[in-house]
């Protein structure tokens, strides 16, 4: 059986997505049905766990496939990290695995990556 | 233009000692010896987080002092907007709850006066380490009128209650408000209600 979230075309519909965005952890709800937009851009995203010797140089992947939210508010739960750059990073509200996405000051617009999620 | 996806927006805050547990709720992606989590090192500024009271949805924006205490520098601009404080001790820690009654001073001194106020016992699940009783709890949450609960992030007792009794208190002040009405028309709002209270109790 197709893992459901990597199949991520038939998660979207009219651009939003058609089931609830949860934490892979933890299972806490971040985005209800229908709440966010689908985009596609390149972004480079800290990777989860990092490496104690490598502090000052954080390891990060390329990540293509975002949900977009215009209102912070529209979250049904999530936790925003201190500011880095342009930046807040985005993490589960209850667990706080992240970063999940990312949140851009300047657009005031949050993304979050489908990689790092499920869609439950 | 999106539709509004909740009702009410509060702003909350963790207040209290360092060490007592705030930044822990629900901690449970936790490091290890060789790894660490990359927002454990930049740290979390605010969380948002959605409950459902009497059929309203409300999103709760809680901040954390994120390590301000303990250079004593909370002052009203950490305080402005707040309409509920989560004022949290350590079970195992005495200190930390002789500091309560401090922490109260400074939200009296800082904080709007209507502010809806709770304390939290924390650790709740240390029992074997407990040095402040239940009942010193209760009572110092007595004698100023103060909500009171023992919780446990570790072991998620009473987190989520916790949040939810503050915001229904909230919720009892703030009837009839709208998120993103100006202020004055908030305050005109509310004569309008208290006289339609008046009116229906006579």
């Amino acid at each position: 059986m197709p893992n459901c979230s990597e199949n991520y075309e038939s998660e979207i519909s009219d651009g939003k997505n058609i089931r609830s965005i949860t934490c892979k952890f933890c299972n806490s709800v971040i985005l209800t049905p229908t709440s966010a937009s689908f985009t596609s851009f390149e972004f480079q995203l800290p990777l989860m766990r990092q490496s104690k010797t490598n502090e000052q140089n954080p390891e990060s992947e390329a990540v293509s496939l975002f949900w977009s939210v215009g209102d912070m508010f529209t979250f049904q739960n999530v936790g925003f990290s201190n500011t880095v750059g342009n930046n807040k990073y985005l993490t589960c509200a209850d667990c706080e695995a992240g970063p999940i996405g990312y949140h851009d000051i300047p657009s005031k617009i949050s993304y979050v990556a489908l990689t790092r999620v499920l869609h439950c | 233009m999106a539709k509004k996806t909740y009702d009410l927006l509060f702003k909350l805050l963790l207040i209290g000692d360092s060490g007592v547990g705030k930044t822990c709720i629900l901690f449970r992606f936790s490091d290890d010896a060789f790894t660490t989590t990359f927002i454990s090192t930049i740290g979390i500024d605010f969380k948002i987080k959605t409950v459902e009271l009497r059929g309203k949805k409300i999103k709760l924006q809680i901040w954390d002092t994120a390590g301000q205490e303990r250079f004593h520098t909370i002052t009203t601009s950490y305080y402005r907007g707040a309409m509920g404080i989560m004022l949290v001790y350590d079970i195992t820690n005495e200190k930390s709850f002789e500091n309560i009654v401090k922490w109260l001073r400074n939200i009296d001194e800082h904080a709007n006066e209507d502010v809806e106020k709770m304390i939290l016992g924390n650790k709740c699940d240390m029992t074997d380490k407990r040095i402040v009783s239940k009942d010193r709890g209760e009572m110092i949450a007595r004698e100023h009128s103060i909500r009171f609960m023992e919780t446990s992030a570790k072991a998620n007792i009473n987190i989520e209650r916790a949040f939810s009794e503050l915001a229904e208190a909230i919720l009892d002040k703030t009837a009839g408000k709208e998120p993103g009405d100006p202020i004055d028309r908030v305050m005109v709002d509310r004569r309008q209600q208290s006289n339609t209270t008046k009116s229906c109790c006579n």
